[in-house]
């Protein structure tokens, strides 16, 4: 008790100074989430009072063929969404470390997809670029290739939204242009004396040495990847059409809650992402060991 | 210690400051949702439609403020989809517009769950007076006994065409009162007639509940009962849904990629205005917007398409407004809502922007200075209101069982499940919704 009485002598005034961001943090975080987690074992439709129904919501799930079928289409976009995008970020970041000259204006002019690429302006965009009249469509019939509507197209529409997510490579590859710049350039020297290949000198030197960028940039890439929204919302016009093919979790989560008036069932889906967003970084991090170097 | 005066000083001055820019956005907030200045009273109304609408209602609520120049009416609207989302948000966000836009399919999922005022007092008050509505329209509005809504405008869908379109491809316009093999006859000549250019008419297989609505009543039975279960049995589902994927398979109809790309595009870029499609269905009221966009023809309107010797499929349909129970000035609303429906100037500017106003005096005042596709839409709504019968309310989850039915559809017209698979699919979903 009294080494609690002085700990709060001491550090009083530190938690008066927190006290605003305190304030702000249990009011707009943790009770919104606290009542989400209340509510998930609920039954609520938002405009009467909830009641209790345990556990049901959580077990309803795994009966639920739609809510499969969105975690199917997540999942697909998560794991081939994130790899490429990383891909293609470490691509041309390696191309802009090659010493070129306006490296400061290609890395803006890289970065700006990412500003607003999460956008609807975008999603609007995208609609149109992949429509049947659009221009890729307009691109391929030039050599002879007559499209599909990637858009309405079942098998395809996903695909568009990937291709969305990995057009907005930039942040990563800042991060990527980062972690480049660390590796010391005396190591390319000595590989080059000893006749290696860039090839070689990419995945035996470089690679290895910026693998706590891509740890980081992994992370954060799924975490983005499982919440994607507002890609789908727009180019689907909010049905995770064609199909369900463009269902993605949060985009049923939202139809649940606010269009069929399922709050408590919206409630437990939201929970079970947290849960698996959770479970995916903490393996990401248990095999981090076996693959990421830190120098020093 | 002194050190301690410091810090206090500088922490009362933050908290000074973060009381300042609450203050700030409370003011702001005031603004959208409660009074302003001193004696003024604000109060929202949202409704959907298109660009044209907004501007008629934009002229009606400038003249109820002129009028009223206590009452200050901030404005929401949107297209019909975006409007339900954002009503639902709306309503649980516990910030509704005080006067909402509203229509059957809907008014149930919002009255039931206790979101909508019950108008019954301010009508027999007087506050909000409906004595030039007739009882039929008064009733369309009620949900046991209570009135939730108020007509604007009563309206009718139809199957619709263009006259030069119809010329242009030398096929005789359709009966007013035809069958469904009427329909399917007529369709298969417009394909034939268009070619590689269009179809005879979109895909109404899964698009809105209210099309196998008409279907089901036709048949004798409904979407849903009055006690709020499931209305139709699986016969009539499979005969709807393969006569329609007869008519995909056939290419008389646009296959289901196709659809999707039009899906919920503005009326100038949909299938009917740019000629993809010869017939359309839809509310009447809206006739003339197309008449305008297509600059040649005249937009005409027959029956929903019939069974021989079976049931009615019409039933009254229109638009409506109620007010929210969240609302901190209903007197206000009322007083709008009576403005809106009654006054003569508004009604002058409203004519048939969602079919013709609901009381018998404004319907005569507007009926004057009508266009001509304005006057073909009043007398269709007269003809079919005539032949309708009354239809029960949608009971809570029409939501749910909307988007099983548009799922189900979807997969018949992508060739993912057989109609068979489809109405086994629906029908035991359907029974874990609205139990039996």
């Amino acid at each position: 008790m009294g080494k609690f009485k002085s700990f709060w002598k001491d550090n009083w005034i530190g938690y008066l100074f927190l006290a605003p961001w305190m304030i702000g943090l249990v009011t707009l975080t943790a009770i919104p989430m606290g009542a989400s987690l209340y509510f998930s074992f609920t039954n609520y439709d938002m405009f009467s009072a909830p009641t209790w129904i345990g556990l049901d919501n959580y077990t309803q799930l795994f009966s639920d063929e739609k809510w499969l079928e969105s975690v199917r289409v997540t999942l697909i976009y998560v794991l081939i969404g994130v790899p490429l995008q990383l891909t293609f970020a470490l691509f041309i970041a390696t191309l802009l470390n090659k010493g070129i000259s306006g490296l400061s204006l290609y890395r803006a002019i890289y970065y700006v997809p990412s500003l607003f690429g999460g956008s609807v302006a975008i999603a609007i965009l995208w609609r149109q670029i992949f429509g049947g009249n659009g221009l890729i469509n307009n691109l391929l019939s030039n050599i002879g290739i007559e499209g599909t509507n990637w858009i309405s197209n079942p098998n395809t529409a996903l695909y568009t939204l990937i291709v969305l997510m990995i057009w907005q490579f930039g942040a990563s590859m800042v991060i990527f242009l980062a972690g480049l710049k660390q590796v010391p350039i005396e190591l390319y020297e000595s590989a080059k004396m000893d006749g290696a290949s860039p090839w070689k000198q990419f995945s035996k030197i470089t690679l290895p040495l910026i693998t706590p960028v891509v740890f980081f940039n992994l992370v954060m890439g799924i975490i983005g990847a499982f919440q994607a929204f507002t890609p789908a919302y727009i180019v689907s016009g909010g049905t995770g059409g064609p199909l369900n093919s463009t269902l993605f979790y949060t985009l049923y989560l939202y139809q649940k809650g606010f269009t069929q008036f399922s709050m408590g069932y919206a409630s437990a889906m939201a929970w079970f992402l947290l849960l698996a967003i959770a479970i995916a970084t903490a393996i990401i991090f248990a095999t981090s060991k076996k693959w990421v170097y830190y120098q020093g | 210690m002194k050190k301690n005066y410091i810090s206090m000083l500088l922490f009362f001055s933050l908290i000074l400051l973060v009381a300042c820019g609450g203050n700030e956005e409370s003011n702001g907030s005031k603004d959208s949702s409660g009074e302003g200045e001193a004696g003024e009273v604000q109060i929202s109304f949202s409704w959907w439609g298109d660009t044209g609408r907004h501007d008629k209602y934009n002229e009606i609520i400038d003249l109820f403020e002129a009028e009223n120049p206590n009452i200050k009416v901030d404005r929401q609207f949107g297209g019909w989809d975006d409007y339900w989302d954002r009503l639902t948000t709306q309503v649980s966000g516990g910030n509704a517009p005080d006067v909402v836009s509203m229509h059957q399919f809907y008014v149930s999922d919002y009255a039931r769950r206790g979101a909508l005022h019950n108008l019954n007092e301010f009508v027999e008050s007087g506050e909000l007076d409906l004595s030039d509505f007739p009882e039929s329209a008064i009733d369309s509005g009620k949900i046991d006994d209570n009135i939730y809504m108020v007509a604007k405008g009563i309206t009718m869908p139809g199957f619709v065409y263009n006259t030069a379109v119809f010329d242009e491809l030398g096929v005789e316009y359709p009966d007013f009162n035809w069958t469904w093999d009427n329909f399917i006859d007529k369709a298969n000549e417009l394909k034939e007639a268009m070619g590689d250019d269009g179809w005879a008419i979109g895909d109404l297989s899964g698009g809105q509940i209210n099309d196998l609505r008409y279907y089901a009543r036709q048949n004798g039975q409904d979407v849903f009962t009055e006690d709020g279960k499931l209305g139709f049995d699986a016969q009539v589902l499979t005969d709807w849904w393969e006569m329609w994927d007869q008519l995909r398979q056939d290419d008389v109809i646009p296959d289901a990629a196709t659809s999707n790309e039009y899906e919920g595009l503005p009326l100038e870029a949909n299938m009917f205005a740019t000629k993809k499609v010869a017939l359309l269905k839809l509310p009447v009221n809206q006739m003339y917007l197309y008449e305008e966009q297509m600059g040649e023809g005249e937009i005409h309107a027959v029956r929903h398409p019939h069974i021989e010797n079976g049931g009615t499929g019409e039933y009254v349909e229109g638009a409506y407004l109620s007010i929210t129970e969240a609302s901190q000035h209903k007197e206000e609303a009322a007083k709008f809502i009576e403005f809106f429906t009654t006054n003569e100037e508004a009604v002058k500017i409203f004519k048939t922007e969602q079919g013709p106003p609901a009381g018998t005096e404004a319907s005569n005042l507007v009926i004057e200075e009508l266009t001509p596709p304005e006057q073909r839409a009043v007398e269709f709504i007269q003809e079919t209101v005539e032949i309708s019968e009354p239809a029960p309310y949608a009971p809570e989850g029409i939501n749910q069982i909307e988007t099983l039915y548009a799922d189900n559809a979807e997969a018949i017209a992508f060739g993912q499940k057989t109609v068979e698979q489809a109405v086994e699919d629906f029908m035991n979903e359907a029974k874990s919704i609205w139990p039996e």
